[in-house]
């Protein structure tokens, strides 16, 4: 039982939290958590609230988003993590640093089946598949060691989310040392004999073309400066967008969904990829085509050989990497034709629209105006959004982000709240479809309860539109896509948030101005079949 | 693109499902479930599009404890699989039969973590540990087999949720291998003779007999009600075996397992008949005391480990409950029975004497509930009346209360599974109990229950916070933190949804609303203030 000399597991776990350089949890106590609860009392560490741990994972994903610093999200055992694992999964998809923080059954009833409340068979062995290493203390000294692990992980590796989870009867014991922060290791630096050969290559590419994706999100500058010294277009993964701003002129944005992004990709000779895995989901073709060479520069070592064999395979953090690179290219002529075919494919991308595509474009088009250009954009996935990654530009990474990997819905708006809460500062808003929004719409109480000023685009076009269109497309009878949805308008301010429909450009921009200075989220209700939007 | 022709392994599995008795399918068609419904207008399946996945998932909960069938859902790879993997472990710590179907990346992607769509590095893994089975269909033959496997898990095993995954070219792949239709009859495992026998001269030995029935005897009403009877022996019965024995049973000591006297009376007896039980934590421990048991101990169960799991048995059987129960009934004729209906009375009494005062108003508030609505069926989630529900309100029959706080105790329950209920029985009532707190989990689900129309009263128990756990803290010396939460105006809310909504305050109102409620053509949120409803 807890006495006042000592401090339990608990309260010395969210002591070290602290050390760590935590400042918010996201999540939901209960009874199995009360232990962390009574240390939080204590602390400096903001507990936030949500409505689901569902909602508290993408909490804390939109944190680690937003601030580049592990979000840590705190739930109890069974319920609690296995509605948290979507977030999870989704933050394990796009290489997210997530801390899920959890407590487990007492470990005297560990995997005896014994019915006790919240029991799953393995608590870790459920998140196992979604983690870097998920891992449970069976005693008070594991603790610091487990958390040395987690952040040694976010420190250097891939970053994935990591989950520890501390049985009720630990979390009572009582803690006789002190726990401290270790050194934490940093990313690997590339070797000199890689960087030689890569710079070889790209000396004497005909036609280079860079690739970026997340992991690049540090090294943006160093990935312009050699884009320009070699005259090589550069392409953003979903989240690579904007790690070269989406208006500089060897940007293709985040535009590989489009056809003549991936023909132009074709003729490349030389491909730089940093820190992307050329997926499917930011193409939506099963393969692309890649004759090139391609330089792969990543610090997941299984990233090297995987679709798309790598020329040169260089291990090592983005940053210092492209930095090695543009410090070892010597003399190169850029290739001049770059800039004027990168133009022309970026003209291209406006046209072959389709109906739907068109007026994403109109609303996309006002959004970007009426935004600031630091706005961090946290969205849901929905057609708008998906036109989006083409054509809504950005002009720094981690401005423009949706699930695209995992690809789930809901994320949006308690994603938003998250990166609200990480930089308080800096304007945010989302944008989240009708049939997406309903996953998490609860949180919108969450949002009314922290007081936050956040413009939310609820772009509405009466059903699982995305689903409807593969439907019609193959030839099936639609099933189960066109759903009756709620007054959105009555149910925000029900939620105790703002809410209004608009049915113009400038009712759209006005709306958004006075959301920025609210003292609660704005649900602001665009509607796809709308007349000015014809 | 699919050669329209050729039936598809999609197009089998909706017939297939149909073969087997399925009606309703839970799901939200994503790019890698379309295929799916390509078969399904041809079919009688009725499907049904929640809000979320885990709705599904507590949807076909709700249909397969009123029915005591599964109903499939359809869910995409990665997020529809995680977004329900809550609702299959709550069906899996309450053995609540469930099909999941679901669709996993490509047969030659899996496992090369490409960063495919919706790709996880072992979607199966993830599942595996929620269901009784879970199963990657690697080629169209494996289909019809896997079905029957469900189906025999289901039929004839301690139920839980199944897990079936096709990858998407398996979906597409030309279903020429696949068996049509079901498998014949399934009959359960019955008792050994010689077991029966054992058991009986166990019984007859005893002097102070004791018998627990559980979940596992939720089909056997009638034997166990011959079985009790014919032993003349004091019964008490899990939150899952509500109603085996009706209210009003002389012999019944309804549900107060948990409670010192009850508790005394077991660990006194010298034979406990446990059937169909795990005798396990979230119903026999609420206070202080503990399930200790003294005596021999007759185990009866499907699963052979439940057999083991918290009391170890001094003989065990595997089999069928209601098998069981009707062999001992046959083979104990000539039984001398005891008369235990003065000890149940006053055990009753003690029992209902110590409990704290709010249990025994929260059990009362649940039955003015079936007082009003006769027949209802009580859905609860995890919240203040249903604890006490838990131990005092006693059904006419089984399957008639059930709630999340049992076994896996998750919260946003209630309401789903309460729709999947009224979707199955449309002419019974069925009435959702649910807390402030629990509600905002699933709270989209409101928008469901407006679409299909369904007439179920939602009783929510408004103490505008997480109760519970605010009681822990206090109990526990902690300055709360997170559980005076902001609550929303539930009733607006439930009017923004298209819902009918109404507070009340005296008990008057509330039967009135309640008869409203269930006589209406759609949802209707009934708010209940905590403080207001305590003496009703
Ligand atoms: C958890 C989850 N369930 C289902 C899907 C499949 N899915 C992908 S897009 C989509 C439609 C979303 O509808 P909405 O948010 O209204 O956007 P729209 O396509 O209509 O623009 C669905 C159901 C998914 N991605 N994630
Ligand atoms: C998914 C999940 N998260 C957290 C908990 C912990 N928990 C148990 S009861 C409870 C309070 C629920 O509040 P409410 O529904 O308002 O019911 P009340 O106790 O206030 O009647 C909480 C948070 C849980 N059981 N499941
Ligand atoms: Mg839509």
């Amino acid at each position: 039982m807890h006495t006042e000399a000592h401090l339990n597991v608990g309260e010395a776990t969210i002591k070290l939290l602290e050390q760590y350089g935590v400042d918010t949890v996201f999540g939901i106590p209960g009874v199995h958590t009360l232990e962390f609860c009574r240390g939080l009392n204590k602390s400096s560490i903001h507990h936030v609230q949500a409505r689901n741990e569902q909602g508290a994972g993408f909490m804390a994903d939109g944190y680690a988003r937003a601030s580049g610093k592990p979000g840590v999200a705190l739930v109890i055992s069974g319920p609690g993590v296995t509605n948290a694992l979507t977030a999870v999964g989704q933050a394990y998809a796009d290489s997210i640093p997530m801390l899920l923080l959890s407590a487990d059954a007492a470990s005297y009833t560990l995997g005896k089946g014994l019915g006790c409340l919240h029991e799953v068979p393995s608590l870790t062995d459920t998140t196992a598949p979604l983690t870097a290493f998920s891992a449970i203390a069976m005693n008070a000294e594991e603790v610091p060691l487990l958390l040395a692990r987690a952040f040694s992980v976010f420190s250097s590796e891939r970053p994935r989310p990591v989950h520890i989870a501390i049985p009720t009867d630990v979390l009572e014991m009582p803690v006789e040392t002190d726990w401290e922060v270790p050194e934490l290791p940093m990313r690997p630096a590339p070797t000199a004999k890689k960087i030689e050969r890569a710079c070889e290559l790209l000396r004497n590419a005909r036609q280079p073309m860079i690739c970026v994706g997340g992991g690049a999100c540090l090294a943006g500058d160093a990935i312009t400066k050699v884009a320009e010294r070699l005259g090589a277009a550069v392409i953003g993964s979903i989240n690579g967008k904007g790690i070269v701003p989406d208006t500089h002129p060897l940007s293709l944005s985040a535009g590989t969904v489009r056809r003549e992004v991936q023909q132009y990709l074709q003729q490349a000779d030389v491909v730089l990829a940093v820190g992307t895995e050329l997926s499917e989901v930011d193409s939506f073709e099963e393969t692309l085509e890649i004759p090139g060479k391609i330089i792969r520069i990543d610090i997941d070592t299984r990233k090297m050989n995987d679709i798309y064999p790598s020329e040169v395979a260089i291990i090592g953090g983005a940053r210092a990497s492209c930095e090695a690179i543009a410090n070892r290219l010597g003399e190169v002529k850029a290739r001049a034709e770059t800039v004027t075919e990168v133009a022309r494919i970026r003209r291209e991308f406006r046209t072959r629209l389709d109906a739907g595509q068109l007026r994403h474009c109109k609303v996309l088009d006002v959004l970007r105006e009426a935004l600031p250009d630091e706005t961090i954009i946290m969205a849901d996935v929905c057609q708008l959004v998906y036109t989006g990654t083409f054509a809504f530009d950005v002009g720094k990474p981690r401005l423009w982000n949706y699930p695209g990997g995992y690809c789930t819905l809901g994320s949006g708006l308690p994603d938003a709240i998250g990166a609200r809460l990480a930089r308080p500062e800096t304007p945010v808003v989302t944008f989240a479809g009708d049939g997406g929004f309903m996953f998490t719409v609860q949180e919108l109480v969450t949002g009314a309860e922290l007081g936050l000023a956040l413009p939310i685009i609820l772009w509405n076009n009466e059903g699982l539109k995305q689903i409807q269109d593969d439907m019609i497309l193959r030839e099936i009878e639609l099933v189960g896509v066109t759903g009756i949805n709620p007054d959105f308008i009555a149910l925000a301010q029900a939620c105790g948030c703002h809410a209004l429909r608009i049915d113009s450009a400038e009712g759209l921009v006005e709306a958004i101005n006075t959301a920025f200075n609210a003292d609660r989220p704005t649900v602001i209700e665009v509607r796809e079949r709308d007349p000015w939007l014809n | 693109m699919v050669d329209k022709r050729v039936k598809t392994c999609g197009e089998a599995l909706v017939e297939l499902l149909q073969a087997y008795g399925i009606e309703v399918v839970f799901g939200i068609p994503g790019v890698h479930t379309v295929e799916l419904y390509r078969g399904l207008p041809n079919t009688r399946l009725r499907h049904i599009t929640p809000r979320h996945e885990q709705g599904a998932g507590f949807m076909a909960d709700g249909y397969a404890r009123v029915t005591g069938k599964p109903a499939a859902c359809f869910i995409i790879s990665g997020p529809g699989m995680t977004n329900i993997i809550t609702a299959m472990a709550q069906a899996y710590s309450d053995s609540v039969p469930m099909l999941v179907i679901s669709s996993v990346n490509n047969s030659h992607e899996l496992s090369l973590g490409q960063g495919r769509l919706h790709e996880l590095p072992s979607q199966r893994e993830l599942v595996a540990g929620v269901s009784v089975f879970s199963h990657t269909v690697a080629r169209p033959d494996e289909l019809d087999q896997v079905l029957a496997r469900a189906f025999a898990v289901f039929d004839s095993a301690r139920p839980g949720p199944v897990h079936i995954e096709l990858p998407l070219d398996v979906i597409t792949a030309p279903a020429t291998f696949v068996g049509a239709g079901a498998i014949g009859k399934r009959y359960r495992p019955g008792p050994s003779r010689a077991a029966i026998a054992d058991a009986v001269a166990l019984l007859k030995a005893a002097e102070r007999p004791f018998i627990v029935l559980g979940g596992g005897a939720q089909n056997a009403a009638n034997e166990a009600r011959r079985l009790v009877e014919r032993l003349g022996v004091r019964t008490a019965l899990t939150v899952n075996a509500k109603g085996v024995l009706a209210r009003g049973h002389p012999l019944s000591l309804g549900s107060r397992l948990p409670q010192k006297p009850v508790l005394d009376a077991i660990q006194a007896a010298d034979m406990v008949l446990a059937i169909g039980t795990e005798l396990g934590e979230t119903d026999t421990l609420l206070f202080d005391d503990q399930l200790r048991i003294n005596g021999q101990v007759i185990r009866v169960d499907i699963e052979p480990e439940q057999t083991t799991r918290n009391v170890l048995p001094s003989m065990s059987i595997c089999a069928d409950a209601a098998l069981t129960m009707q062999a001992l009934y046959d083979a104990l004729a000539d039984f001398n029975p005891f008369d235990h209906r003065a000890v149940v009375a006053e055990l009753r009494r003690a029992s209902d004497g110590l409990a704290p005062a709010a249990y025994r108003a929260h059990g009362r508030f649940l039955d003015l509930v079936a007082e009003t609505l006769p027949d209802v069926i009580i859905v609860g989630d995890s919240t203040q009346p249903v604890y006490g529900g838990n131990l005092f309100y006693e059904t006419a029959g089984p399957r008639r209360y059930f709630n999340s706080s049992t076994g896996y105790g998750t919260l946003g329950y209630g309401l789903p599974a309460a729709l999947g209920a009224k979707l199955a029985l449309a002419d019974t009532p069925v009435v959702s109990l649910i807390g402030d707190g629990g509600l905002q989990f699933t709270l989209a689900e409101l928008a469901t229950a407006v679409e299909l129309e369904l007439a179920v009263p939602i009783l929510v128990w408004n103490n505008k916070g997480y109760g519970e756990i605010k009681r822990y803290m206090v109990d526990r010396d902690i300055p709360t933190i997170g559980v005076d939460i902001y609550t929303p105006d539930f009733i607006a809310v439930a009017r923004g949804f298209g819902c009918l909504a109404t507070t009340v305050s005296t008990r008057a109102e509330f039967i009135e609303a309640l008869q409203d409620a269930d006589s209406a053509s759609k949802p209707t949120l009934i708010d209940i203030p905590e403080e207001l409803a305590l003496d009703w």
